[in-house]
């Protein structure tokens, strides 16, 4: 980490990224896509695959992407009757394939795996913006997602324009994947996303306890990752899955039915 | 007829699935106060129809909502996961902001429920408080109109009449307009102001003892009809 930034602004930037990721996943439990949510984030590679190439910022590169995998997915939900698991399983599949082709093999690993130790100041200033645009985002929107992910109908009911807000909700989801890439890789960012938040679930009783736990137990594992992957030069991605998938199993215990 | 006394009035409403209607050509109009009885057999479109009128399916034909007329509903069912983290109070939250505890109590009194399961959460809750909440739910606000769609099953049959006896009683304190679905005839023709019987057509609408002739009921049902005469 000689060229990157000191650690105090990797953890400031992974906590934030981490929270970010962990509210968004509250919700995206509450919408039932915990898996497409995972397979999302592959969708990333061929956009990092064609930054790098063209020296880009790989960040906008996975944008791209991710921006055209959410908009098929919406249209596959509301326009078809094909089943979304389906088509996102080979779809998704095939990104991943065309990725790991266009991607040379030293850079591989870092697309996949992610190298926040790595990130330069212009990386800091934009995973904080977008981290924190996110997160406002989310909390201004909250009670209008989670009612349409609670019953599409009831929220219809009250007059909320429900597939907006869908749109609206995977649109930060795709941001919020593009932003974490750094951080744990695009193989892995689905698992920011899910892992805290399926935590948070099993031990919180009210709403406002659910978000608040799945930020915060996504900013202790990724400030405990970036501290044990500098010690030990490992890669921060999988430690930070090893680490909130711990504290899911853990959480198994403490579950309230 | 007024315009101003209709809060809600449909005209040639169909709902498609590809080339299937699930309902088709359906018109009528009601009245402020009034309370109408959505009948028919299972798979008779009831609930599509219910959908279509709060918009939740596309349809073709007219819908139109008196002016500055809100809507509670009330669904059949609500699919919701076992172990949602949301509290009957977070639950009421998201229909109106913030809200006081002297609301929070009053809607639950308003279901008959007392004040301690404000604090409750949602996953807790039996079939039946869960389907007062969320009565509770769709009368907070002062809707003017309520559309009830019954369970078709899940509750016992005293605990449905104390379900129809707190609507009429809300109808009456909040003077709501009530159109609900009812697969129990009694239920008609005690507190039914119109039916409207349903079968993908419209069969009929009126005041169920002009409308609801042996004829119009085999029409509904089939032949089975003798078993409803009795209830009348």
């Amino acid at each position: 980490m000689d060229a990157g930034l000191s650690l105090i602004y990797i953890l400031i930037a992974g906590s934030f990224i981490a929270a970010a990721g962990g509210l968004l996943g509250s919700f995206a439990l509450l919408r039932r896509m915990a898996l497409v949510g995972d397979a999302l984030s592959h969708v990333a590679l061929p956009g990092i695959a064609i930054a790098l190439m063209f020296n880009l910022n790989i960040l906008w590169g996975s944008v791209v992407f991710l921006v055209v995998g959410i908009f098929f997915i919406w249209l596959v939900e509301n326009k078809t009757k094909l089943p979304v698991d389906t088509v996102v399983g080979v779809f998704f599949a095939l990104s991943l394939a065309i990725g790991a082709l266009l991607v040379t093999e030293g850079e591989i690993l870092e697309a996949l795996f992610g190298s926040i130790v790595d990130i330069s100041i212009l990386d800091f200033w934009i995973a904080l913006v977008l981290s924190l645009a996110i997160i406002i985002f989310i909390l201004y929107f909250s009670k209008r997602f989670a009612l349409t992910f609670i019953s599409n109908d009831l929220a219809r009911s009250t007059g909320l324009k429900t597939s907006l807000l869908e749109l609206g909700f995977l649109l930060i989801f795709a941001l919020a994947v593009a932003v974490g890439i750094k951080l744990v890789g695009a193989l892995l960012m689905g698992s920011v996303i899910i892992i805290p938040a399926a935590t948070s679930r099993n031990i919180a009783r009210s709403f406002n306890s659910y978000l608040f736990m799945s930020a915060l137990i996504g900013v202790f594992a990724s400030v405990t990752a970036i501290l044990i992957s500098v010690s030990y030069d490992l890669a921060p991605g999988p430690a930070f899955v090893l680490i909130a998938g711990g504290l899911f199993f853990f959480s198994i215990f403490f579950r309230k039915n | 007829m007024a315009d101003e006394e209709k809060i809600l009035e449909v005209r040639d409403l169909t709902v498609k699935v590809g080339n299937v209607a699930l309902v088709e050509n359906i018109s009528f109009v009601v009245k402020k106060g009034e309370t109408v009885l959505v009948i028919g057999p299972n798979g008779a479109g009831k609930t599509t129809l219910f959908r279509a009128l709060i918009g939740s399916v596309p349809y073709s034909g007219e819908v139109k909502w008196g002016e500055g007329a809100s809507i509670g509903y009330v669904p059949q069912k609500v699919d919701l996961e076992r172990d949602l983290p949301i509290t009957v109070r977070e639950f009421f939250m998201l229909k109106t902001g913030n809200i006081g505890e002297v609301e929070v109590k009053e809607a639950l009194l308003d279901v008959k429920l007392g004040s301690e399961y404000a604090e409750k959460g949602i996953s807790e809750l039996s079939s039946g408080e869960l389907q007062r909440i969320l009565i509770a739910w769709a009368v907070l606000g002062h809707p003017q109109v309520l559309l009830f769609d019954e369970p078709t099953a899940s509750i016992d049959i005293a605990g449905q009449e104390t379900i129809y006896e707190l609507l009429h009683n809300l109808q009456d304190t909040h003077d709501l307009t009530l159109i609900m679905i009812s697969h129990d005839l009694t239920v008609v023709y005690k507190y039914a102001t119109q039916v409207l019987c349903l079968n993908k057509e419209q069969i009929c609408f009126g005041a169920p003892r002009e409308v609801l002739t042996p004829e119009e009921l085999s029409k509904l049902y089939g032949p089975e009809l003798t078993f409803y005469h009795h209830l009348h």
